[in-house]
């Protein structure tokens, strides 16, 4: 029998009837057809499915709907603003190249982002922690982790390997 | 052309398909939606060997919202197999026979996923488990069962290649080594499952979305096995979240077209995580007895292999992986001669195929491996080992390989100059080592499409100036269609922002031969460049009518056309591009290009130039053992690698630091556990890919040889960053505490044992 909840989420209520074993990740991709977030193993291993839950990365896929009533749910479609700029975290993945397939990162920028609201000036071996449950098959973790560290508060860079130093 | 500084070419680019990405945008197969779409489940063998002998869908097909059962009876029971193995032992669904665990057997379309599971449990199997093998040693004992009938000893191919003279070059040697080295399966891993829609329209017309890696190759196969015209059959690529090589044909997208036909409505077809484990067609395991002679100045005599491959139930790409992909390792050092002895043999275990590096990791594990041993047997430097016999440009392998562009050497050096080779090899005592290994690969392979081997993209500019890139080939994520961008965009002399490159759809795109081979860039992209310069060419005559001035005396940079030195007749490439299209009918610029590369086919002894272009280089890794409990901490990977050109260095580096990582997991943690031919740990929590914290720094080292056939030189990088990574890790740890370890993966277990056999 379906339950009655009520989410925010990028912002935005929601009120829907939901059977008490669908998971976050179905209402959001199935229901609500906010597709960026991503299903990779179904069984909370990969962390593609990764979403904020008043602010904090959880695995939707295996959180149930019925258990975020009255939560604040965060994806990857609610970062970039209305007139498009997009999030420093997003914009520091595009300039260090640290997407390839795309599919994790959703996931790893909303888990980085996360990591950067609790804590400003991450060291390495933090992000590399942060990211530990998002699993990434293309890059091999590099530029991932020198994008999140590029997004440190103070704007300190790494080597220097911005875009378009041409080295 | 003659441009001295590029605009695009060699910078650091931000991907052309990166804001879709990271915002959410890209719709990857999953997340598409048709109308009407059906959600299909396949039935999968829960045995890895059993004849069967009754089907009953009957109550399958009474549930409430399913509206197709299909079996094998559904099917036109045509064998297919992957095109050129020679070999077609497969069928859509199991016919008498089920040969591995997650074998397909039947399959059900249901307006809802849950449903179609429903069904799938009602399906009656009447199943007499057989006896099965489950090792290359047990399945080729004559009184073994067939997995396959009529296949002696279950031995799927068999070949030997002879080239010079191995028992002359092992007389002349002072050293002579043997030794036996052991490859497990790996899985691809990919995040983005495999899933497909088919959907049939009503002139009886095929379509398949899919993330494939060889939309218009695999329709060939397709067409075979559904008994369907060329013609009567598209395939859609869409946006691919991973392949590696995994996402070639797959037997998904015909159960899935057999659905949808018998439903008529559109299938959807998503592997489970599970599934993924259990049917994704792994990496080829194998057994390698390898025996090389060198002299005491170190000279390389002499090399012999026989190698004893699992093909698993069914013949995919093993048999050109094992019978062409482990030779390319030949051609490193100056080899002449040579024996390569191959068994391809079926287990009741899950058919295995093709992984990045296609044979080249296992073979060159061992071979790397040894080498070191070779120089420690003659008191020499490993590395000065590999200089002493490197291959140089120029060079014409014993397999017939013609070396134009060699950078081995110039990565040797640099990758010994960055990690420091000579200060810090491990003097005896520390546990602190450095190991070095190397690779080549080809850049695209004759040997697999008799008919050509090539490309060919069109680029078509329209009356906004918008430049649009048409292509067969496929990106997987490794930056391909920024590259395709990257060339057109350098030579029409417009910002990357302006060209969008197409996902082919074989309706509209060229014949493209795929992704896989390490082609993508170097054929596809010398393509590219040919339609980019034709295109170039007709905006110029256009151009040089508007401007009154000969088309030669024109160039275009920074989306302008003008005449050299005379920076006043200028015209915005836009402004020539609608003059162009409403001075011809309408009618868009068109260029094309054609490229075919500089390659043959080889002959029945697999000898031949088999491709245009090789790729090389060269990796160290630092490691530090731990005595106590055998764990390997890794300090740093230095990979030099010689790519031609980059196209763009930042998705080149990628590319490097992604195979790398793919190394480092082969090397030291995955490992698939089976039992009785059931996979026992068939998910990422006991599959152990490599996470942030598995990675040490890795420096990418890009070298530039500046191969004369390549577009703007570049060649290929993809495949071969994979394949020297776990040799260099295997020999540094050997560098650092004396043990030698012959079989992949490597846990701190195999370190410790290896340490107690040294005290001992």
């Amino acid at each position: 029998m379906k339950r009655s909840i009520r989410l925010t989420i990028n912002g935005f209520p929601y009120e829907m009837e939901v059977e008490p074993r669908r998971t976050l990740l179905e209402l959001l991709r199935d229901d609500l057809d906010l597709t960026g977030t991503k299903e990779g193993c179904g069984m909370g291993e990969c962390g593609a499915c990764t979403v904020l839950l008043d602010g904090r990365p959880v695995k939707s896929c295996i959180l149930l709907a019925v258990q975020v009533n009255g939560r604040e749910i965060t994806t990857i479609e609610g970062l970039e603003k209305s007139d498009g700029t997009l999030h420093p975290v997003q914009q520091a993945f595009i300039d260090h190249g640290a997407i390839q397939c795309g599919f994790c990162t959703p996931g790893m920028v909303l888990t980085a982002k996360a990591l950067l609201d609790e804590n400003p000036r991450p060291t390495e071996l933090d992000v590399r922690r942060a990211i530990s449950g998002n699993l990434c098959r293309c890059t091999g973790y590099q530029k991932i982790v020198e994008a999140i560290l590029a997004c440190r508060r103070d704007g300190e860079k790494l080597d220097g390997k911005g875009p378009e130093s041409g080295s | 052309m003659t441009i001295h500084t590029f605009s695009i070419v060699g910078k650091r680019s931000p991907r052309i398909d990166g804001k879709d990405k990271v915002t959410g945008r890209t719709k990857y197969l999953n997340d598409l939606k048709f109308p009407g779409m059906l959600y299909g489940k396949v039935l999968r063998s829960p045995y890895a060997h059993a004849r069967i002998h009754r089907i009953d869908t009957s109550r399958a097909e009474k549930i409430l919202g399913v509206r197709a059962v299909v079996t094998v009876e559904d099917t036109p029971k045509i064998p297919f197999g992957s095109y050129r193995s020679g070999i077609k032992d497969e069928l859509i669904f199991a016919l008498d026979k089920v040969r591995f665990v997650g074998d397909e057997v039947a399959a059900v379309a249901a307006i809802d996923e849950e449903i179609a599971q429903e069904a799938l449990s009602l399906i009656e199997v009447e199943y007499e488990e057989l006896p099965a093998v489950f090792s290359i040693e047990e399945a080729m004992r004559s009184e073994s069962p067939r997995v396959h009938e009529g296949v002696e000893r279950n031995i799927a191919s068999h070949t030997v290649t002879v080239r010079g003279d191995p028992e002359q070059g092992f007389r002349e040697a002072d050293l002579v080594l043997e030794d036996r080295f052991e490859t497990p399966l790996q899985i691809h891993g990919y995040l983005e499952p495999v899933g497909c829609i088919a959907s049939w329209d009503s002139s009886e017309r095929l379509t398949i979305w899919a993330p494939s890696q060889n939309p218009s190759w695999s329709r060939l196969i397709f067409s075979e096995a559904l008994s369907l015209p060329l013609g009567r059959l598209r395939v859609v690529q869409t946006p691919i979240g991973g392949a590696f090589g995994g996402k070639l044909e797959q037997n998904l997208y015909l159960v899935a077209a057999i659905l949808a036909k018998k439903a008529g409505r559109p299938v959807k077809m998503v592997n489970t995580r599970d599934e993924e484990f259990q049917t994704s067609m792994p990496r080829v395991p194998m057994t390698i007895h390898l025996k090389m002679g060198v002299k005491r100045d170190g000279t390389l005599t002499a090399k012999e292999h026989r190698i004893f491959a699992d093909n698993g139930a069914y013949t995919k790409y093993a048999s050109a992986v094992v019978n062409l992909g482990t030779y390319r390792v030949d051609g490193l050092y100056r080899l002449r001669n040579i024996r390569n002895e191959n068994f391809l043999v079926y287990t009741n275990k899950p058919p295995t195929s093709a992984f990045r590096g296609f044979g080249n990791p296992q073979i060159t594990f061992a071979m790397e491996s040894m080498l070191d041993q070779l120089a420690e047997g003659i008191g020499m430097d490993p590395l000065d080992l590999r200089l002493r016999n490197a291959a140089e440009p120029g060079d014409i392998t014993a397999h017939g390989f013609h070396y134009i562009s060699c950078g081995l050497r110039d990565c040797f050096r640099e990758v010994a100059d960055v990690i420091k080779w000579k200060e810090k090899r491990n003097p005896k005592g520390f546990r602190r080592g450095l190991g070095i290994s190397a690779t080549t690969h080809v850049c695209g392979n004759r040997s697999f499409f008799p008919l050509f081997d090539g490309a060919t993209a069109y680029v078509r500019i329209d009356e906004g100036g918008r430049v649009r890139v048409i292509t067969g080939e496929v990106e997987v994520g490794q930056g391909l269609l920024t590259a395709y961008a990257t060339i057109a965009a350098e030579e029409l002399g417009v910002a990357l922002q302006e060209v969008a490159v197409e996902a082919p759809d074989t309706d509209f795109a060229p014949f493209g031969l795929g992704t896989w081979g390490d082609r993508g860039t170097f054929i596809g992209g010398g393509a590219i460049r040919l339609a980019a310069s034709d295109a170039r060419k007709q905006i110029l005559e256009v151009a040089a009518e508007m401007l009154e001035a000969h088309s030669s005396d024109l160039d275009c940079r920074d989306g302008k056309i003008f005449v050299k030195g005379t920076p006043e007749k200028t015209l915005l490439f836009s402004e020539v591009a609608a003059r162009a299209v409403y001075t011809h009918g309408g009618s868009p610029v068109l260029g094309k290009g054609t490229f075919i590369p500089n390659s043959e086919l080889a002959d029945a002894t697999r000898y031949g130039n088999v491709s245009g272009a090789y790729a090389f280089g060269a990796q160290a890794a630092e490691v530090e053992v731990d005595e106590e409990t055998g764990e390997i901490r890794l300090l740093r990977i230095v990979a030099a690698h010689d790519v031609g050109r980059a196209l763009n260095r930042a998705t080149t580096e990628g590319q490097i630091e992604g195979a790398t990582v793919q190394g480092i997991g082969y090397a030291l943690l995955e490992e698939v556990e089976f039992e009785r031919g059931v996979m026992l740990n068939p998910g990422f929590l006991n599959y152990r890919m490599p996470t942030a914290l598995d990675v040490p720094p890795i420096t990418s080292l890009l070298v530039e040889t500046i191969d004369p056939a390549g577009p703007f030189g570049a060649k290929g990088v993809a495949e071969p960053a994979m394949t020297p990574t776990a040799p260099a890790i295997a020999n540094a740890i050997h560098d650092a505490v004396g043990v030698r370890i012959k079989s992949l993966p490597i846990p701190p277990e195999k370190v410790l044992e290896g340490l107690k056999k040294r005290k001992a």
